[in-house]
């Protein structure tokens, strides 16, 4: 699935370099980061060229964070964030570029907590995931959630690059006793794609793990969530994260420097037509407006 | 280059155009030739001398992006923790336990070193005193070919098919943990381990195998007492090559291992080695940060491992050499 993910853009590179050479604006906006938000990338570089007066695009994935590098590099137009961007990024910006990141809000997306079809359990609280990831958390085996269970949870999880991982551990790890934020627990697989994750997952009858929304598969099964022990729990829904029903939904953004360029600022507002969001919307998050 | 040959060539010219044999300059033909001779020495004395000046290289240019962080690195916590957490959560400082990464090294090597090694060199001593030279040849192009797989596929067949058998047997909970990335580096370095060890088989003299046999000694005498001992040193030599193709490799344990950062309790857990955190997290680090150093460190620390590795072997064959003269 990586590798598809990675070829696609790619093939967006030669076709916009097929199409510079015909004349039409040889600049290329170059968008990179968010290995969640890599389908909807390509998905608008696929739809926005092509048009009198729009530049070709050219997206990628890495993770949330190699696009802010990329951005604090100069190498990167456009960041793809399934993340806020941090203080310290935001500072190392301004640093490096001598301007400051600007944020656009373009949809949010809902993380689902995916098991095993075989697995008995359909609902979790947001506490008892905390206590199953994090480091000394109490939970470490299945039997202590469903006696007809039998073994030690296999946790699946993105890696630390990931904006799925950062917000994943602020939402469910959260702040420990002393008030610092908790750490994930050693002996989490981290796997470097989102469908990866569902792959895995549907091959380990003892496996939970995290991963966007829109990657479900007929072969994993999501657990409803609940915000707090005994409060009830809540499936992953678009309308639940919008509403803010859901607990873990998190919103997505772009993240420019400076003022953007004629080109750029075109594109993000394409980004925020309705033809963007469609694609949004298609990839299966739920849209800014 | 050019001056030497076109000289070489007036020279020559000079030859051909009328003087007689006896009557040529021997001196005008010497000096061209010298200075030929001289440049390529030269050539070749760089080429040799390249390879300790790449390596000077490469250690410098490791060292180099590393230095800022050797003097504030926490260097008990790199060597005694597991905790490796680059990006910490909010608020929290990062920590850059190491103990976990290097563990995964060392365990999956092992184990492929333990599938490798007596296969490999079982394999080369079937190929070399037992197989047809018709078979042998064969087994060998395939054996080259094998070894010449790209390891993104070798990763590609841990991840799809090793993965699941492993699982289904062992009743593994996960299919990628450090049997398969093992299994997978052991067979990465096989083809190795068999291709170098036949080599070092076949140039043991006839007459060591005629001698022995003479002597009334079984197939598996010669092997055990004759072409064993005789072909020590290139058979040490396969056996590091294929222990270093396992150490360095990155692609097929980033797929096949489960990248989780634990030391391993047993053979099917998931775990994370060096290589594969330098391959996963570099892209993500900005140049220069504390965690781009620390993980130009892990790759010092690699270096470091391969070097003991060889100083070690180097030091055995030495070992086994003055043994052997002695006796």
């Amino acid at each position: 699935m990586g590798l598809v993910r990675a070829i696609i853009p790619m093939v967006l590179v030669l076709a916009a370099g097929c199409r510079a050479e015909r004349g039409v604006p040889n600049h290329t906006l170059s968008i990179k980061g968010s290995d969640t938000l890599v389908q909807v990338a390509t998905g608008w570089a696929e739809h926005y060229a092509g048009k009198p007066g729009r530049v070709p695009v050219n997206a990628s994935g890495g993770g949330s964070g190699v696009g802010i590098a990329g951005l604090i590099d100069g190498t990167v137009d456009i960041a793809t964030s399934s993340r806020e961007i941090r203080p310290r990024e935001r500072a190392a910006v301004l640093e490096h570029r001598g301007q400051a990141v600007q944020e656009h809000f373009i949809g949010s997306d809902a993380l689902a907590i995916f098991v095993h079809p075989s697995n008995p359990i359909d609902a979790l609280s947001l506490s008892q995931l905390g206590e199953i990831w994090s480091e000394g958390g109490t939970l470490t085996d299945w039997s202590q959630l469903d006696a007809s269970m039998r073994g030690r949870f296999v946790l699946i999880g993105r890696q630390n690059s990931s904006g799925t991982y950062d917000y994943f551990r602020e939402v469910v790890c959260g702040p420990g006793a002393d008030g610092k934020g908790r750490e994930f627990r050693g002996g989490v697989s981290e796997l470097s794609g989102s469908s990866e994750v569902i792959e895995k997952i549907a091959g380990a009858p003892l496996a939970l793990g995290y991963s966007g929304m829109g990657y479900r598969t007929p072969r994993v099964k999501w657990l409803a969530i609940a915000p707090k022990d005994g409060s009830p729990a809540v499936l992953p829904s678009a309308e639940g994260a919008r509403s803010g029903h859901y607990p873990l939904a998190r919103r997505l953004f772009l993240y420019t420097v400076g003022e953007p360029t004629p080109a750029s600022r075109a594109f993000l507002e394409w980004v925020l037509s309705d033809e963007g969001q469609e694609i949004v919307a298609r990839e299966g998050y739920v849209p800014a407006r | 280059m050019m001056p030497a040959s076109a000289r070489a060539g007036v020279t020559r010219g000079q030859t051909r155009s009328g003087r007689a044999t006896s009557l040529r300059s021997p001196r005008a033909k010497s000096r061209g030739l010298r200075l030929g001779e001289r440049l390529i020495e030269g050539f070749i004395v760089l080429c040799g001398w390249s390879s300790i000046l790449c390596m000077a290289a490469i250690f410098l240019f490791l060292v180099r992006e590393a230095a800022p962080v050797l003097t504030h690195l926490d260097w008990h916590e790199f060597f005694t923790s597991t905790r490796w957490i680059p990006a910490p959560a909010k608020g929290n400082p990062a920590h850059y336990g190491a103990l976990a990464l290097m563990v995964g090294t060392l365990t999956t090597t092992l184990v492929a070193m333990v599938v490798a090694v007596p296969s490999g060199l079982a394999a080369a001593v079937y190929l070399s005193e037992f197989a047809t030279r018709r078979v042998r040849e064969t087994f060998k192009v395939i054996i080259e070919l094998l070894a010449a797989v790209p390891s993104v596929v070798w990763g590609f067949l841990g991840l799809m098919v090793v993965g699941p058998v492993v699982s289904e047997l062992t009743g593994a909970p996960l299919g990628t943990n450090l049997l398969t990335g093992g299994l997978v580096l052991g067979l990465m370095s096989a083809p190795v381990i068999v291709s170098i060890s036949e080599d070092a088989l076949r140039a043991v003299p006839d007459s060591y195998r005629e001698a022995a046999l003479a002597l009334g000694a079984s197939k598996w005498d010669l092997v055990k007492r004759v072409l064993f001992p005789a072909a020590r040193n290139g058979l040490l030599a396969a056996c590091l090559l294929g222990l270093g193709r396992a150490v360095g490799e990155t692609m097929a344990v980033l797929l096949a291992t489960g990248h989780a950062n634990q030391v391993p309790h047993s053979l099917v857990d998931p775990v994370r080695t060096l290589t594969a955190a330098i391959a996963a997290e570099l892209g993500e680090a900005p140049r220069g940060s504390e965690h781009y150093r620390a993980l130009f460190l892990l790759g010092v620390v690699l270096l470091v491992f391969t070097f003991i590795i060889n100083v070690t072997a180097d030091l055995v064959i030495k070992g086994i050499r003055r043994k052997g003269e002695s006796t």
